[in-house]
Order: C-alpha cells, then sequence, then structure tokens
C-alpha cells in the first residue's frame, strides 16, 4: 500500500497539570492519504483544532509522533518547522487569515515570496490562483474591503498557491452564510477533483460535511469513527 | 535576501496604521533630536562668543613667553623683544597681528584702598589692532602711545578703589634692581568687561613702564592672532622651530577657563542628550509594545504560514527602524531650518549683564557643527532600534497556537 501523507500515531495532548489537566487527545491514531477531502467533526471541546495543530505543525504532542511524508516532526527545530509548513502545508484558518496590510495579490504572493519564487513567476502564479478562487479583478483590494467569503477564498488561493502537500482548514465557514458557504465548499471540493489537492477540514457545520468524501468523528479526544464515501 | 523586500513593504504600511499613534512617538523623536540639535548650536554659539570675548580681550590665539614666567610671571622672568627666526616668522603672512607686552605682578593703591592687580604695558597702536579693551573705553579714551603717562583701569575696580576717571592711583612693583617701585599715574580712562577681568588688569604706556622699572627694552609676553585659526596648531609648530627656547601656547594651554567652558558646554549638551535618548526610548518601546500586542493575531498567522521566528524579530524592529529614521529625517530638517532662521543671530542684549557676567558677547551666532548633524541621529537611532529589540523579541515569542486560539 502506498505510504501516507500524513501519520499520527498514539498522539495525546494534555493541557495543564494535575487535577485541571484536559485530554484534548487521547491516544489518536490517523493516516492521511494523498487526495483525500476528509472532515474532521465532533462536539465543541473535542480536540479537532488540537489534533488540526498537530498535523499543521504548529504545536508537539504531549506523547505519541507525527509524520508528514515519512519526516517526524518531533525532532524538529522551530525554525525547521517553520521551513516545512511553508513548504509543505496550506492553512486556511476561520478569521484572521490575511495580513491587513497588504492587498489580495500581495497577501497570495506573500508565501511565494517567503519561498524565493522569483517576481514574474510569483506575479503570475499568485494572479492565477485567485483567478482560480472567482476573485479576478480584485487583486489591489485590501482585505477589509471585501467581505468574510472574498477574505476566505484570498485565503484558499493563499494556501493553495505554494502548491503544499496538504491544505489544513479549522473552521474556514464558520463566519460564512449558508450561501457563501456552499460556494467555498464547492470551490475545494473542485480543487480536490480537479487538481488532486488534499483538504482535511475541521468543522461543525453538516454543509461542509455533505462535501466531504471521507468522515472522521471524534470525541473526547479520540476518534471515534472514520468512514469513507 | 527576497524576503526582506516584502517584509519591508509591511514594516513601511503597517507604521501607517494607526496613524495618530505613529504620529506622537514621531513627535516626541523629531522634536527631541531638533532640540538636541538646537541646544547644541546654541550652547556652542555661547561658548564660541565666550571664547571670543576671552581671547579678544588679551589671550589671542596664542602667546610666547620667556620659559618660567607662565609658572612664575615676574620681572625674572623676562625675554628679549623678537628678532631673527622669530621676528620673521611674526612678520610673516601666517600671522595676521602681533603685539609684545610687559606683563608683572604689582599692587594699586588710592586714598581709601590697596588691592593686588596685574600691570600690563601695551603698545597701544598694536593692542588696536589685537584687543577688544580700546573698543571698552566708557569714560575718557584709551592709551595715546608708548609712553603714555596714564593708566586705563576697569570700572569695578574703580568702583572698589573708590576713584574716579582723572584720579591719581599709584602702581607698586618690584623692580629690576629688586626694589619695589612706586609712581603715581592719572587715570585717562574707565573700561568695561567682565567682572573679573576689570578687577584684575590696568593698563599703560610699554616704555614708560620698562623706564620705571629699570627695564631696557624686555618684554613678558608676545599675544598674536592667525588669518585664520585653523592653522593654530602649524604656526604653533613653526614658532617653536624659529625659537626652540621659548614658551609658545596656544589659547587652550594659556587661559585653562577658556578651555574649561568650552568643555563644560559639551558636558551639558551630553546631558541633553542622554535625557532625550531616555524619553525617546520610552516612546519608542511603548509605541512598539503597543503595536506588537495589537497585532497578536497577525504574528500568529504569519509564524503558521511559514515565517520564521527570527523573520518576525526582524520585522518588528525594522518597523522601528524606519519610524526612528523618519523622525531623524524631520529632526535633521528642523534643526538645519532653525539655524538659517537665525544665521544673522540671536539678540539677547535684553540680558546684557547677565551674558556679560558669562562673559559672552549679546548677540549669539548659531554653531553650525556638520558633524553633530550627523554623529547625534545616527547615534539616536541605533539605540532607538537597540531598545526596539524589546517588543521585537516579545513578537517573535507569540505562539501560532495561542495567537489563533483567540483569534475567535
Ligand atoms: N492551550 C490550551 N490550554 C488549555 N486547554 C486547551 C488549550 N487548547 C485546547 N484546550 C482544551 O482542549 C480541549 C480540546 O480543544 P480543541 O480546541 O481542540 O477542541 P475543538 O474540537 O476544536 O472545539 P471547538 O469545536 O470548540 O473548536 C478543550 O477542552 C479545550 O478547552
Ligand atoms: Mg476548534
Amino acid at each position: 500500500m502506498m505510504q501516507a501523507l500524513v501519520t499520527c500515531r498514539g498522539l495525546t495532548k494534555v493541557f495543564g497539570k494535575g487535577e485541571l489537566a484536559v485530554h484534548a487527545l487521547d491516544g489518536v491514531d490517523l493516516d492521511i492519504h494523498r487526495g483525500d477531502f476528509a472532515t474532521l467533526a465532533g462536539p465543541s471541546g473535542s480536540g479537532k483544532t488540537t489534533l488540526l495543530n498537530m498535523i499543521g505543525a504548529l504545536d508537539k504532542p504531549t506523547s505519541g509522533e507525527v509524520t508528514i511524508e515519512g519526516t517526524p516532526l518531533s525532532t524538529m527545530s522551530k525554525a525547521a518547522l517553520s521551513e516545512l509548513r511553508l513548504e509543505k502545508i496550506g492553512f486556511i484558518f476561520q478569521a484572521y487569515n490575511l495580513i491587513p496590510v497588504l492587498s489580495a495579490l500581495e497577501n497570495v504572493e506573500f508565501v511565494l515570496q517567503l519561498q524565493h519564487v522569483g517576481a514574474a513567476e510569483r506575479r503570475e502564479r499568485a494572479t492565477a490562483a485567485l483567478h482560480e478562487v472567482g476573485l479576478a479583478g480584485m487583486e489591489s483590494r485590501r482585505p477589509s474591503a471585501m467581505s468574510g467569503g472574498q477574505q476566505q477564498r484570498i485565503a484558499v488561493a493563499r494556501a493553495l498557491v505554494s502548491r503544499p502537500s496538504i491544505v489544513l482548514a479549522d473552521e474556514p465557514t464558520a463566519n460564512l452564510d449558508s450561501t457563501t458557504t456552499a460556494e467555498l465548499m464547492e470551490l475545494m471540493s473542485r480543487l480536490n477533483r480537479d487538481n488532486g489537492i488534499t483538504f482535511v477540514i475541521g468543522t461543525h457545520d453538516p454543509r461542509v460535511m455533505a462535501h466531504s468524501q471521507r468522515h472522521i468523528e471524534m470525541i473526547d479526544g479520540k476518534i471515534e469513527s472514520d468512514t469513507n464515501d | 535576501m527576497n524576503n526582506f523586500g516584502i517584509l519591508r513593504t509591511i514594516a513601511w504600511r503597517n507604521l501607517w496604521r494607526n496613524p495618530k499613534r505613529t504620529l506622537i512617538t514621531l513627535i516626541v523623536v523629531t522634536v527631541g533630536l531638533w532640540s538636541i540639535l538646537a541646544f547644541s548650536m546654541l550652547l556652542n554659539a555661547w561658548a564660541e562668543s565666550s571664547r571670543q570675548n576671552a581671547l579678544g580681550l588679551l589671550i589671542g590665539q596664542g602667546q610666547i613667553h620667556a620659559a618660567g614666567y607662565m609658572d612664575d610671571p615676574n620681572i625674572d622672568h623676562l625675554m628679549p623683544p623678537p628678532d631673527g627666526a622669530l621676528r620673521d616668522v611674526l612678520d610673516s603672512d601666517g600671522v595676521a597681528h602681533w603685539v609684545a607686552r610687559l606683563q608683572l605682578p604689582g599692587v594699586v593703591q588710592s586714598e581709601y584702598k590697596t588691592l593686588p592687580i596685574t600691570i600690563l604695558g601695551v603698545d597701544p597702536a598694536g593692542e588696536r589692532e589685537i584687543s577688544l579693551v580700546p573698543d571698552k573705553i566708557v569714560e575718557g579714551r584709551y592709551l595715546n602711545g608708548l609712553d603714555d603717562d596714564a593708566v586705563i583701569i576697569g570700572a569695578n575696580l574703580a568702583k572698589r578703589l573708590k576713584t574716579t576717571l582723572g584720579r591719581r592711583i599709584i602702581l607698586m612693583s618690584t623692580g629690576a634692581d629688586g626694589y619695589l617701585e612706586e609712581y603715581s599715574f592719572d587715570i585717562v580712562g574707565i573700561f568695561d568687561a567682565d567682572q573679573g577681568f576689570e578687577d584684575s588688569y590696568v593698563f599703560t604706556g610699554r616704555s614708560l613702564l620698562q623706564e620705571y622699572m629699570g627695564l631696557d627694552d624686555e618684554i613678558a609676553q608676545i599675544s598674536f592672532v592667525l588669518p585664520d585659526e585653523s592653522g593654530l596648531p602649524a604656526m604653533i609648530d613653526t614658532l617653536k622651530a624659529a625659537a626652540p627656547d621659548l614658551d609658545i601656547r596656544d589659547w587652550k594651554q594659556v587661559s585653562v577657563m577658556a578651555a574649561a567652558m568650552n568643555s563644560a558646554m559639551k558636558s551639558i549638551i551630553y546631558i541633553w542628550l542622554g535625557i532625550m535618548i531616555i524619553m525617546m526610548s520610552i516612546g519608542i518601546i511603548n509605541t512598539q509594545l503597543m503595536a506588537v500586542f495589537e497585532r497578536t493575531q497577525e504574528f500568529g498567522l504569519i509564524r503558521a504560514i511559514g515565517l520564521k521566528p527570527r523573520m518576525v524579530l526582524w520585522l518588528v524592529t525594522l518597523e522601528s527602524a524606519l519610524l526612528m529614521a523618519v523622525g531623524m529625517v524631520l529632526g535633521v530638517i528642523l534643526a538645519v531650518l532653525t539655524y538659517f532662521g537665525f544665521q544673522g543671530g540671536l539678540d539677547l542684549s535684553g540680558f546684557s549683564r547677565a551674558m556679560e557676567a558669562i562673559g559672552s558677547g549679546q548677540v549669539l551666532y548659531p554653531q553650525f557643527a556638520p558633524a553633530d548633524f550627523v554623529i547625534y541621529p545616527v547615534l539616536i537611532w541605533v539605540i532607538g532600534v537597540l531598545v526596539a529589540l524589546w517588543p521585537a523579541y516579545r513578537a517573535q515569542k507569540i505562539s501560532p497556537v495561542e495567537a489563533m486560539r483567540h483569534a475567535t
């Protein structure tokens, strides 16, 4: 069988100590495969965000190991983890996805600049990414002059433009109305279908889950169920 | 370094995100630098004015004495008038004016009082070229010639002696034969200078004084000025070569007071500089800490995206550096404008008594020291950037997980 893109083995994460300790993750084993379009569902406090943070190399587990494309994260320095996030992972958060002082195009170009992509190629790829998410013609707008749905589209473009191995989205539609949510999910599943981009999306929203091909359900820091359509 | 370009753009735009706060900091930094430069111009003007005054009264830019005279200024340490190589140098184009004086310690006596004094036998024609004293006569006249049988004294000395123009006083000093000589003179002129100077010196004709003291043509001192003061060190060397046995000094070595005044002014500027640097540092730290705190989520985001901690440090430092740089440029512009505004001189004749007390003239001319306009801004900029490393370090410490957790 093909090697998994991401593997989680025996992941635990404990916040706090003694009486107050919270077991946010309590022994998670999970493989994400190339081309997955997975939703991570579960009640509030079940550990969705915590697990996404582990996969995204943003936080370290209390015990257990995460590997991305075969590389274990536990031994890597902060700077090396930054590098790994830059090269391999795209992030879409619920809010505060964008740098307010940069225009839509500059926000998308930002990651390419960090990757030392040359100016001409950068401009071309960023423009294409904005086009792809349906924001052609809005390149020079600042985020504050755009709607919540448009801002999330910029975030999608930004997450994709660096050609990451995996895109992690934590409640990407939480601030959006149902029409905009549908449009954004449509966009992401099209990118998954047509371009083979791997998505893991943490969400409460049944409308989001409806789009996914793999449903992972968490309860109390454990994986309760993991089903494919 | 591709990265720095975009960070510069972000840093610059961030400055104008909270224009009010940026402007307040900018005003603190700009006015701080301006005040240092303006203060420095004013104090330098003041120092220069009092130096010119001190030098102009008697010292000149340099003096020549017989060896031993400076330590023990009396009739045993005199020298002949300049001749030979020394005379050639003094008469050359390298020296604008020079005068020879006989200067002896003595006592002045009126009907009421006896006071210690320095007696100067001068060449009135030469003194008119080199000294401010002839211009400072407020009553009567200056001396007429080398053998003018008269004295001029300072206004305050006249008051202390309870004497006036037209009265007689007695001058006493040890003559060449070792005996005390005493002669009486008419007071023909009263001069007005700072009080210390008024109390210290009386002037009479040089030939006459030499004769009274039983001397031939011996003198105690040569005072000279150059056409251009910048040639002073070289001229001192030339003179030393021409007269190796004589004691040749520039004004700093002659008048410790004038030199001390100069360095005291510098210390005042440094104290002010220190105060301003502390104020500006507090301003910049405060501004940048607030800016970092407000933007916690943003720093979390850019760290999540993949910016290394070091680059976050760099970004915030860059913002402080830009802010300080703008302040420095504005401060320098303001100071240069101030300089041109007061180039014609700052008239302080309203405070003339106070100005005289500190030995300064009544009109101050701002002294433009180009080095100050480079050194101070650069120094302040560097310190400002260094203190701003603290907020930058705080920004670098922000954890993306924590920042994003509080984002909702
Ligand atoms: N930094 C932290 N310090 C202390 N407790 C934490 C921290 N982060 C998460 N937790 C706790 O860990 C548990 C799991 O939190 P997590 O944010 O992963 O849940 P979630 O499934 O994402 O919930 P939600 O649907 O509300 O976003 C919760 O009980 C939460 O309070
Ligand atoms: Mg969550």
